[in-house]
């Protein structure tokens, strides 16, 4: 709970920190010369899956899971916590289903109900340009937005504004020189309208800067790019610019650095990555969409995540990767059919930057 | 001979540097000046000298000293009460600072930790160089050995036999009481307690913490006085590297050597040689740009949001890292100061300046096309003399008047209504509006005429000292003028600085109050002169002026009339 009002708190008062640093940056925008040469940097200073929330909870209209270690503990053991136990019998089996399950599409906790997002809207975009069945809509009308993820992680509480996950896995970017990500873009000629510019993906080596509150990021920043071991974070696609509005054609396949503290293998593959970000000389926002790789979603959440922060968030892993895998809808596997992506959206915030390249 | 066409070659040079454009000025005098500087200087005057002092150490002194004698590794961080400025400078006021009974309570913990530090079992093997017989009684011969020469080292002379047989007692004595006892769940060793026991009396010592001045008569003039050659040690140390004497320094004292034919030559041109020069000098200019004010500076962060406590400390680090390049590394002009492109950054500093930045300190060029090129277009001196809220034209110009050509503008009147200046309104949308009350109104023009056109002219900076184009989106007219030159804009006015007489002259002035703890008083004029005259022949360049200063009959020689004050 107490969390929970932390949590509350601080995003009360980054948020205002935003405001008020866009506020007073814009009034010194025109003095500031943040594009140079054609170029902008960017860098990742908040970001959080897109879960569509509404204030009375209408996309979970069966109610929250409840997968919490206590929960599972009474499904586990319906008959109470008395009596002996072997290793063997608890720790070793949740270990189990936790990290070596072959159950492919089954819930190994299936006896307990799993809740799906629920209605037709969603943030994302429209990933394969079709309208199917699955799709949703998101709240300007556009149809054929892609977010099956949304539907597998919506009703859990941890990837909830406040949940554990939305809070920390940005709390740990923040603070995490791993995870320093960021664009460029060059051959720009206009921020506004340009039919095309170059994006670039790379990872950052420098901490980021906030503000006077220490709670908002300020723009004007710089980031040097990991030339040594970033080299797996550097993409490059054409993008366009209408607008004020980037959008960028898909990158193949794109790893992102999603770490907790010190724990490997902790990164995202997206595939067919796209951005679509409204630009301003100081700020970038929006979406990155993509068709998340399960299998390494699964490993990244079971390697990354400790079972409290599981506990709390109400949410296990064995349960997640299982709706994952029913929900996933694209890159099926050649030999099984199974589709091994999901799609998936992002809401993200990048602040300007100075990239500095080894170069220079 | 050579030296004077080497000094003519230099001022000459000096004199006819490009003026840049917008800048108007009168070349014909300009010459005339030039050729009239040019001449080879005369000998220093004669010269009364100053009054002996007692001054209160600073507390950076008393840690500089400290770190000298123990090492780097000794935490010795202390705090003394602030002294109140005095024209211009706090060392002006330490001849009349005392020290509180809660000072000594803090000094004392300050002494009390150095002390344990220094006989600790890490460190003693090294810091006490002699090793007793047992460490669990006296040694008089290893406590003798350690308090004459640390103690020489603190009370910046040879201690007599009897103070060291004093405090040899008292160590001999506190090593038979404390030995075996417990202190924070450590059994003492009985003899460096009692070295630990002396070695805190030394640190609170009245001649530890204040620098006493000593004069005795002239050799060469048996009507005048000098300081002795252990005051006239102290004062150059504490001068020129913000600490008491080295060993080097009191043996030739001791020897006589320092007072003897080239003695001190010998010894000035050694301490400016020294890496430790550079302590001096960031201390001589910390106080003279009266960057102590950055303890308590602070700006509104939701207008700045930009400037944090990060951004203060290293705006000061900016200003001295730059000064001290520019000065004692590169040896160039001092006037060159407020032109030059040259600087270092570092990154919390580089979003203010909207450029990129490498990680750590690293020399930075401002490009030709940047607004910024000198100390007055640094966020140091622009965010120091604003308000928190929004950039001051009046507190610039007073700071330029008084901090960089040492004149004095007058208190307000009482009764002033600043809520024109400070009352936004629509109608008058950028600070060259809203102060021009202060320009038709007769009571307040007398003083705002002579700061408000040089603050105009930086008001492409705000508050937090980053740039700007406009105000309540208002283009901002950052034309301005400086006795009688006028400029568009902060680069015109840093070249008319440069090129005003009284900036040099001040420097002096300011250096040679530093120097000897106290403003120059109305005899020294001529002193001053001759300082200024040789600074101009040797290419302002501040360790010439450094060495005339402290080879100087007006820095050594002591008056003997009471003092003014």
């Amino acid at each position: 709970m107490s969390q929970n009002r932390t949590a509350i708190k601080a995003r009360k008062l980054r948020t205002l920190a935003l405001c008020i640093t866009t506020l007073a940056a814009a009034s010194a925008a025109t003095a500031q010369p943040y594009q140079q040469d054609g170029r902008i940097g960017y860098v990742l200073t908040e970001r959080h899956w897109a879960i569509h929330e509404t204030e009375a909870k209408t996309e979970c209209p069966q109610g929250m899971n409840s997968r919490g270690s206590r929960d599972l503990f009474a499904e586990q053991f319906p008959e109470g916590g008395d009596g002996e136990r072997t290793v063997v019998d608890t720790r070793l089996m949740i270990e189990g289903y936790q990290y070596h399950t072959n159950t492919a599409t089954t819930d190994i906790y299936d006896s307990l109900p799993f809740y799906e997002a629920q209605g037709d809207v969603s943030y994302g975009l429209n990933l394969d340009g079709e309208v199917s069945a699955d799709d949703f809509k998101n709240s300007a009308g556009e149809e054929g937005i892609d977010n099956q993820l949304y539907r597998a992680l919506g009703c859990i509480a941890g990837y909830r504004k406040d949940g554990p996950y939305w809070f920390f896995e940005n709390d740990f970017m923040i603070n995490n020189g791993y995870n320093r990500w960021m664009i460029e873009l060059s051959g720009v000629d206009d921020l506004v309208n340009d039919d095309e510019v170059t994006v670039t993906t790379y990872r950052g080596l420098d901490k980021l800067f906030t503000d006077a509150t220490g709670e908002g990021f300020i723009a004007g920043g710089t980031q040097r790019v990991d030339a040594r071991w970033g080299q797996s974070f550097v993409e490059e696609v054409k993008g366009r610019i209408k607008d004020g509005v980037l959008t960028t054609e898909p990158i193949t396949q794109a790893k992102i650095p999603w770490s907790q503290p010190g724990v490997s293998d902790g990164y995202h593959i997206f595939k067919d990555l796209q951005l679509q970000l409204t630009l301003t000389s100081q700020v970038a926002q929006g979406l990155m969409a993509g068709y998340v790789d399960v299998e390494q979603f699964n490993h990244r959440f079971r390697t990354n995540w400790s079972s409290h922060h599981q506990n709390y968030g109400q949410s296990a892993s064995a349960s997640e990767y299982a709706a994952l895998k029913r929900l996933a809808d694209a890159y099926p596997d050649p030999e099984t059919g199974a589709n091994t992506a999901i799609s998936g959206a992002v809401e993200v915030t990048l602040t300007q930057v100075y990239i500095v390249h080894p170069d220079e | 001979m050579g030296r004077s066409i080497q000094m003519f070659e230099q001022c000459f040079s000096s004199a006819f540097r490009p003026i840049a454009k917008g800048v108007k000025s009168a070349m014909g005098l300009l010459a005339l000046c030039a050729l009239v500087a040019c001449s080879p200087p005369d000998p220093e005057p004669e010269s009364a000298g100053t009054h002996a002092l007692t001054k209160l150490i600073t507390a950076e002194q008393y840690s500089n000293s400290l770190s000298y004698i123990f090492g780097p590794g000794i935490d010795a961080q202390v705090q003394f009460a602030p002294v109140a400025r005095n024209e211009g400078l706090l060392a002006n006021s330490l001849a009349t600072a005392g020290v509180s009974g809660g000072q000594v309570q803090t000094i004392q913990s300050v002494a009390s930790s150095v002390a344990k530090q220094v006989v600790d079992v890490e460190n003693r093997q090294h810091l006490v160089a002699c090793r007793p017989e047992s460490i669990d009684g006296p040694d008089n011969a290893c406590a003798t050995q350690f308090v004459s020469k640390v103690g020489r080292l603190l009370f910046r002379r040879a201690l007599s036999d009897d103070e060291i047989a004093t405090y040899v007692e008292y160590a001999s004595a506190a090593a038979l009481e404390l030995d075996g006892k417990e202190s924070e769940d450590e059994e003492l060793d009985g003899f460096y307690a009692g070295l630990q026991v002396v070695l805190e009396g030394l640190l609170l010592h009245p001649e530890v913490l204040f620098i006493m001045e000593s004069a005795e008569p002239d050799p060469n003039n048996s009507e005048q006085l000098r300081l002795d050659a252990y005051s006239l040690a102290s004062r150059l140390s504490f001068f020129l590297w913000n600490a008491s004497p080295d060993d080097e320094l009191l043996a030739a004292a001791e020897s006589g050597d320092l007072q003897s034919p080239g003695g001190v030559e010998r010894a000035v041109d050694r301490m400016l040689e020294s890496p430790r020069l550079v302590d001096g000098m960031r201390a001589f200019f910390d106080d003279m740009l009266i960057f102590d004010e950055f303890k308590t500076l602070s700006k509104d962060p939701t207008i700045y949001p930009q400037f944090t406590s990060v951004t203060a400390q290293d705006a000061r680090e900016q200003t001295l890292r730059t000064i001290i390049d520019h000065t004692l590394n590169q040896g160039k002009d001092y006037r060159d100061l407020f032109t030059s492109r040259s600087t270092y950054m570092s990154p919390a500093l580089a979003i203010l300046y909207g450029v990129p930045a490498q990680p750590g300190w690293t020399p930075y060029t401002f490009t030709d096309d940047s607004p910024r090129a000198g100390l007055l277009t640094q966020v140091s001196f622009l965010a120091l003399t604003s308000h928190p809220g929004r950039s001051s034209v009046t507190l610039r110009g007073m700071a330029l008047r008084e901090r960089l050509l040492c004149q004095t503008v007058p208190e307000p009147p009482p009764g002033i209504d600043f809520s024109v200046v400070t009352n936004p309104d629509a109608d008058y949308p950028t600070q060259r509006l809203r102060v021009a009350a202060h320009l038709e109104t007769p009571s307040c023009a007398g003083c705002h005429r002579i700061t408000d056109l040089i603050g105009l002219s930086l008001e492409q900076f705000d508050g937090a000292g980053g740039y700007r184009l406009t105000e309540n989106g208002a283009t901002i007219d950052a034309t301005g003028a400086l006795d009688g030159i006028e400029f568009d804009g902060a680069i015109g006015l840093g070249e008319a600085l440069s090129q005003n007489p009284e900036l040099p002259r001040c420097l002096v002035r300011r250096v040679y109050s530093y120097a000897t703890g106290g403003p120059p008083e109305s005899d020294a004029r001529l002193a001053l002169n001759y300082f200024n005259e040789e600074f101009a022949a040797q290419g302002y360049q501040l360790r010439n002026l450094l060495r005339t200063i402290a080879l100087s009959n007006a820095f050594s020689l002591i008056k003997t009339s009471p003092s003014e004050e």
